[in-house]
């Protein structure tokens, strides 16, 4: 059960070549885990989670959700899933409850009004539910996606720099929430830069580097890695000394 | 501040063409720019010369007629203007000048150039896009005698200074209606006095119209334009039109001279609309009406014309049909992103169009036979134009691909749904304007029985939602193949794009021929069979209930075949395609 990713290419195709964003990669993730995505710009971590979202066809590999194929069979796939885009992407003659509303339809959700009430809280979207998503800031359009995706069971989470646009109290209440849905048994992946965050709440670090996964592990054990050792014991140092960015600033 | 505007204006100019140019390696834009160009060549060039060809043997207008719009033209075409910009201030609407890009905004508003320079900027900027709409009809519409390039290039510099003016002075109006209700004495003297100015001209023109046109009806068309004309040219609407008939002289001189002799004026028409806007501005700001009002940049236009939460009364249950979830969904869209406000240029258009060639039409059989055609090509332009332009279906949410993608509903149950919705409410407004010339057809068509026309009207309705589905499930294919070629917010800009629309077009054309030949072919069968049997005109009844099944069937059928194609979508490839348009 979770995800399982075999052996993933996604190569876009261009007018002068092909491109890889994403190479060969592989990893397998359960239930309970809170896997930390990162990597530098066009590592093909967005590509990544598009492609296990089942946005992007992958070019070869296969993607598990809970062993559903996301190709193959995708609406089973697809409905034990989450995704939590970067840039939030909402219909904009639908307001908050309504697109609340419409999830809970398509994904068949039992005790809508329950569970809407509870995460309109949880996000502090209380008062903003007859809101259209042209009233909304950015940050409150990012808490709709996001309340979007928790709305209903899913058994894993796909969040893309989930605290882009979100003031201070947004941040420590979605740190609070992707822990506690990881506690849940919910298998989590949250791509993001602020390494700090990911070093807090994530049980494993997955770090890629043009297209494809470079390290694999928890904090702790990538930190007792050899060659990783001298970096340091902290994240950043770790990601930096991996992907080749930190060499000339240790020196 | 101007050289800046310059070289805004020279390098996204140079990088556009660049971009579109460098496009054409995909098949794709190649295929689209050849068909364009082909298309052009046929549709312009090849007329121009037939035209000037024809040039020789006579005008387009008998001669009595030309020399009375040569001598009018320039007067009643001003009357037009007038009272364009009479209603420019009755209706909502921003003028473009005003709108300021994101880009403007953060680069230009917050650097240390005066208001009055940032105007000037938008004037400049606008410059491009007003010098190709004068290029294109001056190329377009040619007249025998008038072919010639330089015919046509002192024809484009007319029309290009009177666009000019034109789109100043609804920079004016917008600025000018907003202090209406001014607290400022100063501001409000400066908005009010140009809409008393302009109420007060089409008061005295309007005065003049009706005194020259007396109770006999005028005998002919020409007679027509002489009244009119005469009315334009003497009193006080001679002295109130003369702006307006000295902008547009240009475009009606006769030769070269009397050309060279009307532009210094139409230039000093266009100087003083732009002294006015700028001192109207700086009024303004002198009066304390900040830029938090004005200019509005495109973000906050987009604000403004942005769906607001209506009532509808419908709400999505929590259990049912894919299908009709994504029926509720576009119909949200259409229920509160239709902007009535925003819709009253071409309704005042279609209206006004469909009027006169109803009246037309009917010249010898009264108002009733007027509105009962009205009704019919109502009907006829909801039904075979509608699915064209009524986009709030999978086209219009190609944009939300990236979301509709994520979803775990069936490819087949998704492309129904979307189209579920506008084909709907098409049809049903076809039925009501088809009703309502059935009924009028009483009074305009005595002569034809009750039961043909009960007959015409019942099989009419049927025939109508087969239509509109099957033209549907053509556009949803093309945006299921094609993804890319499809614009989804109507900004496709290009002449390669040009090219794609044509594709698309003809596709369609050709797809509702093939989705309608099996129909057709049947129901031509079974109304002859029912004929013989009964001699009766509810044949045709049966024949389009016929064909609506079978176009039923059809678009079930479609919609299945295509589910699995939704399923393959290449985000990337619709991705691509709008980030470089």
């Amino acid at each position: 059960m979770g995800l399982a990713v075999e052996h993933l290419t996604r190569t876009y195709a261009g007018p002068a070549s092909p491109f890889t964003a994403v190479d060969d990669l592989s990893f397998d993730a359960g239930g309970g885990e809170i896997i930390g995505l990162i990597g530098p710009n066009g590592a093909g971590k967005t590509t990544t989670l598009r492609t296990l979202a089942g946005i992007l066809r992958p070019t070869s590999g296969r993607v598990a959700i809970d062993g559903h194929n996301i190709v193959d069979d995708s609406i089973a796939a697809k409905r034990r899933l989450a995704f939590m885009p970067d840039e939030p992407h909402l219909f904009e003659y639908l307001t908050v409850e309504e697109h609340l509303r419409l999830v809970a339809r398509l994904y068949a959700v039992e005790d809508f009004d329950r569970r809407a009430r509870a995460l309109i809280e949880e996000l502090e979207l209380t008062g903003k539910e007859r809101s259209l998503p042209g009233e909304l800031s950015r940050g409150m359009r990012q808490k709709v996606v996001i309340a979007c995706g928790l709305v209903r069971d899913a058994t894993t989470l796909l969040f893309d720099e989930p605290l882009t646009g979100l003031d201070p109290v947004g941040i420590h209440r979605m740190r609070e929430t992707i822990v506690a849905r990881g506690r849940a048994g919910a298998c989590v992946l949250v791509s993001s830069h602020l390494l700090h965050m990911v070093e807090e709440i994530c049980t494993r670090v997955i770090i890629m580097d043009h297209g494809r996964k470079v390290a694999d592990g928890t904090v702790a054990e990538l930190a007792s890695r050899s060659e990783l050792a001298a970096a340091g014991s902290n994240l950043e140092q770790i990601f930096l000394r991996v992907t080749g960015r930190g060499t000339a600033t240790d020196s | 501040m101007v050289s800046a505007s310059l070289y805004i204006l020279a390098c996204s100019t140079k990088n556009r063409i660049a971009v579109r140019l460098r496009r054409l390696r995909e098949p794709r834009y190649l295929i689209g720019a050849v068909i364009a160009g082909t298309y052009l060549y046929f549709a312009i060039l090849r007329p121009r010369v037939a035209v000037a060809r024809r040039g020789r043997r006579g005008g387009a207008f008998p001669p009595p007629t030309a020399a009375l719009i040569g001598r009018f033209g320039a007067s009643l075409a001003g009357a037009a203007i007038l009272l364009m910009a009479c209603l420019a201030w009755m209706f909502p609407g921003t003028s473009s000048l005003l709108s300021f890009t994101e880009a403007e905004t953060d680069f230009l508003q917050t650097a240390p150039v005066s208001r009055r320079k940032l105007l000037i900027h938008r004037m400049m900027r606008s410059q491009v896009g007003l010098l190709f709409a004068a290029i294109v009809p001056a190329f377009l519409f040619v007249t025998p005698g008038t072919t010639s390039t330089s015919a046509m290039v002192l024809r484009a510099i007319a029309l290009w200074i009177t666009f000019v003016t034109v789109r100043l002075y609804f920079a004016g109006v917008t600025m000018a209606r907003a202090r209406l209700a001014s607290a400022d004495p100063r501001a409000r003297l400066a908005a009010w006095t140009p809409l008393v100015l302009t109420v007060a001209a089409v008061a005295a023109v309007g005065v003049s119209f009706i005194r020259a046109m007396p109770a006999i009806q005028p005998s002919s068309f020409p007679d027509v334009i002489a009244r009119a004309g005469n009315a334009t040219t003497t009193g006080v609407a001679r002295v109130v039109l003369w702006p307006f008939q000295t902008l547009l002289r240009p475009l009606f001189a006769n030769g070269p001279t009397a050309y060279l002799a009307a532009i210094p004026r139409a230039l000093l028409v266009l100087l003083a609309t732009t002294a006015w806007v700028l001192e109207s501005d700086g009024v303004f700001q002198r009066a304390g009406e900040g830029p938090a009002q004005m200019p509005a940049t495109e973000g906050r236009r987009r604000r403004v014309t942005a769906p607001r939460v209506r009532a509808t009364g419908w709400v999505l249950a929590l259990s049912g049909r894919t299908e009709m979830a994504f029926m509720w969904k576009n119909a949200m869209q259409t229920l509160r992103g239709t902007n009535l406000g925003s819709m009253w240029g071409p309704l005042v258009g279609f209206f006004f169009g469909v009027t006169g060639f109803a009246i037309a039409m009917s010249a010898n059989r009264g108002l009733v036979s007027g509105l009962c055609l009205v009704a019919l090509v109502f009907a006829g332009a909801a039904t075979l134009l509608g699915p064209l332009s009524v986009m709030s279906d999978l086209r219009g949410d190609l944009r939300h691909l990236e979301l509709l993608k994520t979803w775990p509903v069936k490819g087949a149950a998704l492309v129904r749904g979307e189209m579920l919705w506008p084909a709907a409410l098409l049809t049903v407004l076809a039925w009501f304007a088809l009703a309502c010339g059935a009924l009028l057809s009483v009074v305009a068509f005595p002569m034809l029985p009750a039961g043909m026309r009960l007959a015409l009207w019942a099989a009419a309705s049927l025939v109508v939602p087969a239509l509109v589905f099957a033209q549907y499930t053509i556009h949803h294919a093309a945006a299921v193949l094609f993804p890319a070629w499809i614009p989804s917010d109507n900004e496709a800009r290009g002449f390669d794009s040009l090219g794609q629309r044509l594709i698309l077009f003809g596709g369609v054309l050709l797809g509702l021929v093939v989705m309608f030949l099996p129909g057709a072919i049947a129901a031509g069968v079974i109304g002859l069979v029912f004929y013989r049997l009964t001699g009766s005109p509810f044949v045709f009844v049966p024949a389009a209930a016929v064909c609506l099944a079978i176009v039923a069937i059809e678009v079930m059928l479609a919609t299945e075949a295509l589910g699995p194609l939704y399923d393959r979508i290449d985000l990337s490839g619709v991705e691509r395609s709008e980030s470089r348009a």
